[in-house]
Parts: C-alpha cells; sequence; structure tokens
C-alpha cells in the first residue's frame, strides 16, 4: 500500500469541532447506532469506515439531523457543535445545515444551470448583497471545488450535462458556498471513476484548510489516503477511533484488523 | 447431491442448431399468435375510431351549412310607423307579428320578379320558407336604423329548417305528404328559388356564435351561448381545483405524516376517483342550491360540482409526479440548508409540474365532457337563448353547457336538431384535441431530465 502516504496525514488541530456523547439511533425497532462517542476535530479529515450496514451513513447523518427526514427514526445522547447540542429543541435543523454542509454518494446537481445551482444556497442564506457579491461567491465556490476552469466558459448551462465527476465536484462547489464549518461527504467518490475520484481526493485534501470534513468511505485506500483520523464501525458499534496511521498500521482491536487485513466486510 | 447418480447413458441427445426443436416451434407459434392478437386489437380499435369520427363528421358536417334567402322587403310606413314621424319609441312598439307580412310579401315579390312560375302566388305561401326568426333580424335592423322605413332592403334570412333539410337531402318529397309545415309546391319552388340565386347555402357561423333556439326554429339554433356556460365553468373549475388539489397534494406527499388518518384520507380520495358522477351532481344540488341557494342552472354551480369532481383526479396525477421526482433533489435541498418548503417549491414542484399539468387538463377535459351532475343543478333542459350580458351574469346567470346542449338536442323532435347535436359534438370534440395538444406542448416545453 505505497499510495497511502501515511506519513503525509499528520493532525495540526486539536480544536474539537463536534463532540458525540453516547448516540443511540433507531429506526422502528431496530438499534442501528450503539454508544458512540466520537470526537471530530476542526480543520481535520476524518474518515468513517466499515463494512456495508455498519451505520457509518446513518451515524454521519445524525450530525446535520439529515436523518430527521426518515418518520421512524430516533436520535438519543448528545452532539455538540461548537459545545451547542444540536438536538436542541431551540436548534432549526435549517440553520444547522448550512453550518454543516452536505454532498451525497450519488452526484445530485439540480436540474437548472451550474451558477443556479451554486447561487442557490447563497440565495436563500442571503449571504450577497447584490449581483456582483454572487458572481464572486460562485466563483470562489467553483474555484474551491477545482472546476471554475471547466465550467467558467459555461455557467449557464445545465449542471446535469456534465460528466459525473464534475457533477460531484459541483455539488462539493454547491456545499461549500454556503460556507459552512463542517462537510460530511457519504461516499462522495462511490460513483465515480478513477480519475475522477482522484481529482476529488485532492479536492478534499484543499478543502481541510478551510473546514472540518467527515468522510464516509468504503475504500481503505482511499481512507488512508485523504484523511487525518479514521474511525472503524461494526454492527453500529464504533469499535475503534484514531490516527489514520495508527488504524492501518497498529489497530488495537482484533475486529479492526480483521477488517483491515480483509477478513471481514 | 442427485447429479452424481446420473448415469452417462442418460445424458440428452446432442441435437442440431439448423432444426428447429418441438418446443422451440410451440413457443415461436404461440409468440406469434400473441403478436397478431395484438395486432388484430389495434386494427379493431382503429377501425371504431375511423367509424366514430366518419359518423361523426359526416352527420355533423350539414349543421354548419345553412340555406339563405335573399329577400328583398319594401319596409311600409304605413305599417311600421304609423305616424309617420321616425319616434323611436313609436317603432319600438311594432312587433314581429308586424314584420312577418312584409318579409312574406318581399320573398313572392322576388319570386314574381324573376318569373318563376309556380302555383303559389299570394303572400301567405311562402310563410313555410322563412324562418320564424326572420321578423326578428328585420325589426331589430329597423329599431337601429329608423331611417331604412320606406325603402326596399335586401336582407339574407334564414330559411325555414324543412327548406334547409330538403336542400341537404333530409326532408324528401314523399315524407312531406303528412307535414304540415311544408308541402309539395313549396319544395318545387324552393329548387327555383336556388336556381334563381334567391336561396343559396352558406358557411352557418351563427351555429359556432348563436344561443339556443325554441323547438320550432332548428334553423336559428346555435351552441355559442352554451359554449360561455362551459368556459365560465371551466373558469372556476381551474381556479379552485388546481390550487386547492395541488396544495392538498404537496401537503399530503410532503409534509403529512404517516399514519392512520393519512391512510384513511388517500385510500378516501382514490375512492372518490371513481364515484358516479350524478352523486356530485346531487350533492352540488344539495348543498349548493338548497343549502347555500345559490341560482339553479348557473356556471358557477356546475364549476362547483365538477371541482369535487375533478379533485381527485389533480390530486391522484399530482401526488404520483411528486413521487416520481428523485428523493437525492430533496436531499441535496435540504443538505444545503433549504427548508422543508423551499426544496418542495424551489426544486420538487419545478420537476413535477409537467406531470401536475398534464393532470389538471386531462381532468378538466373529463369535467368539460361530463353531463350527468349538470342534469340535477338544471343545466340540462335550460334552454340558453341570451348569451350571458356581462362577466357577472356568465357566472351567475342561468345558461347550458356544451354537452348538455348536445343532449338537449339530441332529445328534440325535428331533425334538424339531430343534425346539430352532431355539429355541436364535433365543437366538443375538437376542445378536448385542443386541451390534450396543448397537454402535450406543456409536457414537453416544461419536461427536464435530471
Amino acid at each position: 500500500m505505497n499510495d497511502m502516504r501515511l506519513t503525509e496525514r499528520k493532525v495540526d488541530s486539536k480544536e474539537i469541532k463536534i463532540e458525540a456523547r453516547d448516540v443511540q439511533v433507531f429506526y422502528g425497532d431496530t438499534h442501528a447506532i450503539k454508544d458512540v462517542n466520537v470526537d471530530i476535530l476542526d480543520k481535520t479529515v476524518t474518515a468513517f469506515i466499515g463494512p456495508s450496514g455498519c451505520g457509518k451513513s446513518t451515524f454521519l447523518r445524525t450530525l446535520n439531523r439529515m436523518n430527521d427526514t426518515i418518520d421512524i427514526c430516533r436520535v438519543e445522547g448528545a452532539i455538540n457543535l461548537d459545545g451547542e447540542d444540536i438536538y436542541d429543541k431551540r436548534v432549526d435543523p435549517v440553520q444547522l445545515r448550512a453550518k454543516v454542509g452536505m454532498v451525497f454518494q450519488k452526484p445530485n446537481p439540480f436540474p437548472k444551470s451550474i451558477y443556479d445551482n451554486v447561487a442557490y444556497g447563497p440565495r436563500i442564506h442571503g449571504l450577497a448583497q447584490s449581483k456582483a457579491d454572487l458572481d464572486e461567491i460562485v466563483e470562489r465556490s467553483l474555484r474551491g471545488a477545482a472546476i471554475w476552469n471547466e465550467v467558467k466558459d459555461r455557467l449557464h448551462a445545465p449542471g446535469t450535462g456534465l460528466s459525473g465527476g464534475q457533477q460531484q465536484r459541483l455539488c462539493i462547489a454547491r456545499a461549500v458556498a454556503t460556507s459552512p464549518e463542517v462537510l460530511l461527504m457519504d461516499e462522495p467518490c462511490s460513483a465515480l471513476d478513477p480519475i475522477a475520484t482522484g481529482q476529488v481526493e485532492d479536492l478534499i485534501d484543499e478543502l481541510r484548510e478551510k473546514f472540518s470534513v467527515v468522510i464516509v468511505t468504503h475504500s481503505m485506500q482511499q481512507a488512508a489516503r485523504v484523511s487525518q483520523r479514521t474511525a472503524f464501525f461494526h454492527l453500529g458499534n464504533l469499535v475503534e477511533y484514531g490516527e489514520t496511521g495508527q488504524i492501518f498500521t497498529n489497530p488495537t482491536d482484533p475486529r479492526t484488523e480483521s477488517y483491515i487485513t480483509g477478513r471481514i466486510g | 447431491m442427485t447429479d452424481a447418480t446420473v448415469s452417462p447413458e442418460k445424458t440428452p441427445k446432442r441435437s442440431s442448431l439448423h432444426t428447429a426443436s418441438d418446443r422451440t416451434k410451440k413457443r415461436n407459434a404461440s409468440e406469434t399468435r400473441f403478436k397478431a392478437m395484438g395486432i388484430g386489437a389495434i386494427a379493431l380499435g382503429i377501425f371504431f375510431l375511423i367509424v366514430l369520427l366518419v359518423s361523426i363528421i359526416s352527420n355533423g358536417i350539414g349543421a354548419y351549412q345553412q340555406t339563405y334567402l335573399q329577400v328583398p322587403v319594401y319596409l311600409d310606413p304605413a305599417k311600421l310607423d304609423k305616424n309617420g314621424n321616425r319616434d323611436p319609441a313609436d317603432i319600438a312598439k311594432v312587433s314581429t307579428f308586424g314584420y312577418t307580412p312584409l318579409i312574406q310579401a318581399g320573398l313572392l315579390s322576388a319570386v314574381q320578379d324573376a318569373n318563376i312560375d309556380t302555383p303559389l302566388q299570394t303572400a301567405r305561401d311562402m310563410k313555410n320558407l322563412i324562418s320564424a326568426s326572420a321578423a326578428n333580424v328585420v325589426r331589430q335592423d329597423v329599431v337601429s336604423d329608423p331611417n331604412l322605413i320606406g325603402q326596399t332592403v335586401t336582407f339574407k334570412l334564414l330559411a325555414s329548417s324543412r327548406v334547409d333539410g330538403y336542400l341537404k337531402g333530409r326532408v324528401t318529397r314523399e315524407g312531406v305528404a303528412e307535414d304540415k309545415n311544408i308541402n309539395v309546391d313549396q319544395l318545387d319552388l324552393t329548387d327555383k328559388l336556388v336556381d334563381a340565386g334567391i336561396a343559396a347555402k352558406g358557411f352557418n357561423w351563427a351555429f359556432i356564435t348563436g344561443s339556443d333556439a325554441s323547438e320550432s326554429r332548428a334553423e336559428q339554433a346555435g351552441i355559442g351561448t352554451s359554449m360561455l356556460g362551459s368556459l365560465f365553468m371551466m373558469l372556476v373549475v381551474l381556479g379552485l381545483s388546481l390550487p386547492i388539489g395541488v396544495a392538498a397534494s404537496i401537503y399530503l406527499e410532503e409534509f403529512a405524516p404517516q399514519n392512520r388518518w393519512t391512510d384513511i384520507i388517500e385510500v378516501n380520495i382514490s375512492n372518490l376517483a371513481a364515484v358516479p358522477s350524478i352523486v356530485f351532481g346531487i350533492l352540488g344540488l344539495s348543498v349548493f342550491i338548497q343549502f347555500m341557494h345559490l341560482p339553479q342552472s348557473a356556471p358557477l354551480v356546475g364549476g362547483l360540482v365538477l371541482t369535487l369532481m375533478t379533485l381527485p383526479t389533480i390530486i391522484i396525477s399530482t401526488r404520483a409526479s411528486l413521487k416520481a421526482v428523485p428523493p437525492s433533489i430533496r436531499d441535496a435541498a435540504l443538505g444545503i440548508g433549504a427548508s422543508k418548503m423551499q426544496s418542495v417549491f424551489h426544486h420538487v414542484l419545478p420537476l413535477a409540474m409537467p406531470g401536475i399539468l398534464t393532470g389538471t387538463i386531462i381532468g378538466l377535459a373529463q369535467a368539460l365532457g361530463e353531463t350527468a351532475p349538470l342534469l340535477l343543478i338544471g343545466m340540462i333542459g335550460y334552454i340558453a337563448t341570451n348569451p350571458p350580458g356581462n362577466l357577472i351574469d356568465g357566472f351567475m346567470a342561468p345558461n347550458s353547457a356544451m354537452p348538455a346542449q348536445i343532449y338537449e338536442w339530441a332529445k328534440r323532435a325535428d331533425p334538424a336538431y339531430y343534425e346539430r347535436a352532431w355539429g355541436g359534438i364535433i365543437i366538443l370534440l375538437l376542445f378536448l384535441l385542443s386541451m390534450n395538444i396543448i397537454a402535450i406542448i406543456l409536457r414537453r416545453k416544461f419536461e427536464r431530465r435530471w
């Protein structure tokens, strides 16, 4: 695994962005997430790995309350963003999601122009005072998502006309445009080819300078390549959480070792 | 592991690919039979469609042609303005009975001027040739311009429905023996009038723009007023059922919790779509007319009843098209901090629009052709002889509707009305056709890929 470049990935920040304490998630009678405690650091890429159905995506969706849209889903425990409980009654999930952005597994641009895709978030949150402001936000976000050069001449072409990798970077630009503090990515590369995956991974590394990034991935290589910290989930439990280098080279739990060596999952 | 026990002798014989096996032949034969049945079914459908269209058009096309007479009428001052002072009030006192003899005399003089040889030599003999509506046409002109009195003015007047029917082949010489409305001499005269250019067929605009007429004046009846009745009803239906239906479906589909109550509502909406329309008619009668005291036969009430009938159709199609919008679009909007309502109105609704519009137009088309509920609120049987004077009258004054008008004509005794019923059906079908074309155009225009 030469491409893992583990030595490059050092955690620079010690500041805790999201703090999860004893989080339980239920779908009806199914106990999907059990007693998860995690501290997600600022300006860090945190990877969630684990076999299918282990609850890593479910847990990711609790971080911006996307699970609220599922009627039978119930969350217990505390998740604090900068020390504030996001499941508090006073919290409007809409405001939360402006701070905690999300990129989905399948690229899902709106069937509108590239410009409107990116401008939508700033528009509804009132981030731009003028057309020039908005233009600037759109350009900055598209540059931030490393797609500006490819689309600058056709900003008013439909976003759905782009290739899969471009669409996913457009979705990242759209998420970045609202200036979130945390960016959640749910298997952002699973629908992409290796070249597009490489572009998105490079992008994730750049994004870390500005936000805390949490990425769910099926690919252990990807986790090793892009993250500083890794959490391994298994059957709804958080088995092990630590520095990526340590998880991949010297796991403490036998289940983690089995998974990364390919015996389970 | 039974496979292991199969002995080598029992392996099937190798067969050639160049000969079809019995099983293959059977399968191919059944496939051919199925295809033939499918083609047969479609051919049968097309055949009946053609039969329908041919019979409608051949029966109804006659309504668009009408026989007119060019009659020079001497507007006798002695009859129309006895005081001789051209006072509009005095002229208006002369009823149509005062004009009828003048018109008959006018036609007689036209016959004599053209040197037509006929045993009919009195003005009264001309009576059955001219439509009863003619006197009113002449009177209207005279009342609006009294200076015409004293002149001989040539009017283009409707021929009676018997004359018209004779020229269209509906009335035959054998058939008139028992008919007190026309006789063989008058039919002979009709032929000669045509030769002389006094009687001629022309395009019947009055059928499209005019109002219904009494039973004895089939030649005068038109569908225009009931078309207006249908138009005002459709305005009510569109104005109420589209916003209510779309709002209800958005709430049920996007906001409502999934529980027993919403399940019950859902089942009931589906059931309402299958309720016979006459049930909505009796509901409209008891609620809108007997309880709320809205006027009878009014397009407003018709529209309200048809709204009730159209709502389930719109709700069902709107919910289906909302369901068809991929959930990833909703996730995307929520994921960047749009509220539920923003995600629905900015993203989901525009994508569902083609489906909603198609459903709405199909619901409207259904409502446009609906007859049974109108029976109970008095729009069938009402003789719409005058177009509504203003917008409020359009909604509140009694009127008929196109399908009601067609039904009304179809049950009248005069065969001239039968022809008009078919003619009305042509117009109704044209309306439905254009609504469906609009639905297709809108769907094409709003359709987006994702």
